[in-house]
């Protein structure tokens, strides 16, 4: 009850600002962030109330800095473009961060966290926005050289992009690096409009992907999860050294994913009825807070709650775009887009993944997933999509 | 437990459902009213007879203005061209109302204007290097607004009343 009241006074407080930085920005943007922020936060409660507390103590962290950018960069956010190299860079240092001996971390064999004393950050999800704005910048300036593929314009545009696959290829995260690539190539279409770069592009995926999937055991084992996660007969388990059946070794947090989800059939179990502990009270699939998040709310929601969940990002996505589609100038249009295809990519990436669409990297759900970093880069990256659509409509109704 | 288990059972049940409908219903809303602005600009295309007559008497002729040169090869800076009631086309060919013969970057036909009810209308003829409108290029015919710079080629027009 308190976590609601206290909910509350935050969304208030977020939309006051709102309405005194960006009076004309898009209004639907930010009371969908507002649910889904919730519907996340009730989900963690009734998973582990502890994980609430922290949530919502990083929840206030994000509007703060999402109220902190409204105002430093509410009279005009497009002299960010100026600053487009040092955004490009800083993104490289931020992805590099956690490989550094001292600060870095490594959970779930990927090496993504940094740490000062309890505190811990995923530096990588900040790095997202920011590279998005050096893309926006950098394309915009030079969109019609770009288009006509000389190779000396696309130098510096290559070097960020090669150096940010190298770090995500030693970090080892997969999800990441997908979603980098898929912004990359979304906007370069947007920005060029030739399609040809995305064929090419696309075709450098592939060849890379059965490139990584050969050399790379962690990959390997990803492709064979998705593919079959279940065996009739006992193979060898690398985490037990023992023979086991695939659904009880490496795909086991993937499978019960599923059958939790299938347990919540139609209408679901509703909210706190769900199976998520065995017997012992012991949680049945790993990172159920933060990666698996989808599959508890599908469980409890059902398939129609499921779909509102997926709809509502729809509606979000769609009004992105359509900002996107206002905005004047190459700048905004650019990162409009590029933040909205970023947040659609990482929702589809990992729900595609927890339902076997995809194979399952592990990333967060945006606004839902418990963790502190990703919900501060959505609201920052909120923040960026009122700026736009805030200038697009004061323009329009000038 | 002093509640009976069914009747708790039951409250979950209703109240599980509230909160779908609810979901469903801010989805709903929010779609409703984001839709309205796509049907904006034309509420219905048929009039009243009396707001048609209205509209008829006091219907103010074409928007008019000028365009202004800025910079080119081949105008002079400053030299300014009426748009009234005709539309003009501009372009790298002689017939063109504003002929800049000496731009490469122009195609023969490059941009029209034309002064319509509602504002001054440009639009691209399918040119090579595309008619920008204050650096934006123009994927559909747009309206100026008064200090719009317009760029052919190689020579900006500027807009102005």
């Amino acid at each position: 009850m308190t976590y609601a009241g206290f909910f509350f006074a935050l969304y208030l407080a977020a939309h006051l600002v709102t309405r005194y930085t960006v009076p004309f920005a898009d209004p639907y943007l930010l009371p969908i962030a507002g649910l889904l922020t919730a519907i996340g936060l009730t989900e963690i409660y009734r998973l582990n109330p502890t994980d609430a507390f922290r949530q919502g103590t990083w929840i206030v962290v994000a509007v703060a800095l999402f109220a902190a950018t409204l105002f430093l960069l509410g009279r005009d956010y497009r002299r960010l473009e100026t600053y487009k190299y040092l955004f490009g860079i800083s993104a490289i240092g931020l992805l590099l961060l956690p490989i550094l001996p001292l600060l870095g971390l490594t959970v779930n064999g990927a090496r993504l966290w940094v740490h000062v004393g309890s505190l811990r950050f995923q530096p990588g999800e900040l790095a997202k926005i920011m590279l998005i704005v050096f893309l926006a910048g950098y394309m915009r300036e030079k969109r019609e050289v770009l288009a006509q593929g000389r190779l000396k314009d696309w130098g510096p545009l290559l070097v960020i992009w090669v150096l940010a696959m190298l770090v995500l290829l030693e970090t080892k995260d997969l999800g990441g690096g997908l979603l980098y690539f898929g912004i990359f190539l979304a906007m370069l279409y947007m920005a060029t409009a030739r399609i040809a770069y995305v064929a090419v592009g696309l075709g450098l995926f592939l060849v890379g992907a059965v490139g990584v999937w050969k050399v790379t055991p962690h990959v390997q084992e990803r492709v064979t999860i998705w593919l079959h996660p279940w065996t009739t007969n006992k193979v060898y388990c690398p985490i037990s050294g023992h023979f086991d059946l695939r659904q009880n070794c490496e795909s086991f947090q993937l499978v019960k994913s599923l059958y939790s989800i299938g347990h919540g059939g139609f209408g679901g179990t509703g909210l706190g009825k769900g199976t998520v502990a065995n017997l012992n009270g012991k949680e049945i699939i790993p990172d159920l807070n933060t990666d698996f998040i989808y599959s508890a709310l599908a469980q409890e929601l059902g398939l129609i709650g499921a779909a509102a969940l997926l709809l509502v990002y729809m509606i979000f996505v769609l009004r992105g775009m359509r900002i996107a589609l206002l905005a004047q100038d190459g700048f905004s249009k650019l990162a409009a887009a590029g933040l909205t295809f970023g947040f659609a990519f990482q929702t589809f990436i990992i729900v595609g993944g927890i339902l076997r669409l995809i194979p399952l990297t592990g990333i967060t759900l945006p606004f839902v997933s418990y963790g502190g970093s990703s919900v501060v880069a959505n609201f920052v990256l909120l923040a960026g999509l009122l700026l736009v659509s805030n200038r697009a409509n004061r323009e329009m109704l000038r | 437990m002093i509640f009976d288990s069914a009747a708790v059972a039951e409250v979950l049940l209703v109240l599980k459902i509230a909160f779908l409908v609810l979901l469903y219903l801010f989805i709903w809303r929010i779609v409703r009213t984001a839709s309205r602005d796509l049907r904006l600009p034309q509420e219905s295309f048929v009039l009243a007879p009396s707001v048609a007559a209205g509209v008829q008497a006091s219907r103010p002729g074409p928007h008019t203005g000028r365009l202004v040169v800025v910079k080119s090869a081949d105008l002079e800076s400053g030299e300014d061209f009426q748009l009234n009631s005709a539309q003009l086309t501009i372009g790298r060919g002689n017939q063109n109302d504003i002929a800049i013969a000496t731009d490469e970057y122009a195609s023969a036909r490059h941009a029209r204007f034309e002064p319509r009810q509602d504002g001054v209308w440009v639009q691209d003829l399918g040119s090579t290097n595309g008619t920008f409108l204050n650096g934006a290029r123009l994927d559909r015919p747009r309206r100026l607004t008064v200090g719009d710079i317009i760029r052919i080629g190689e020579t900006d027009l500027r807009y102005e009343q």
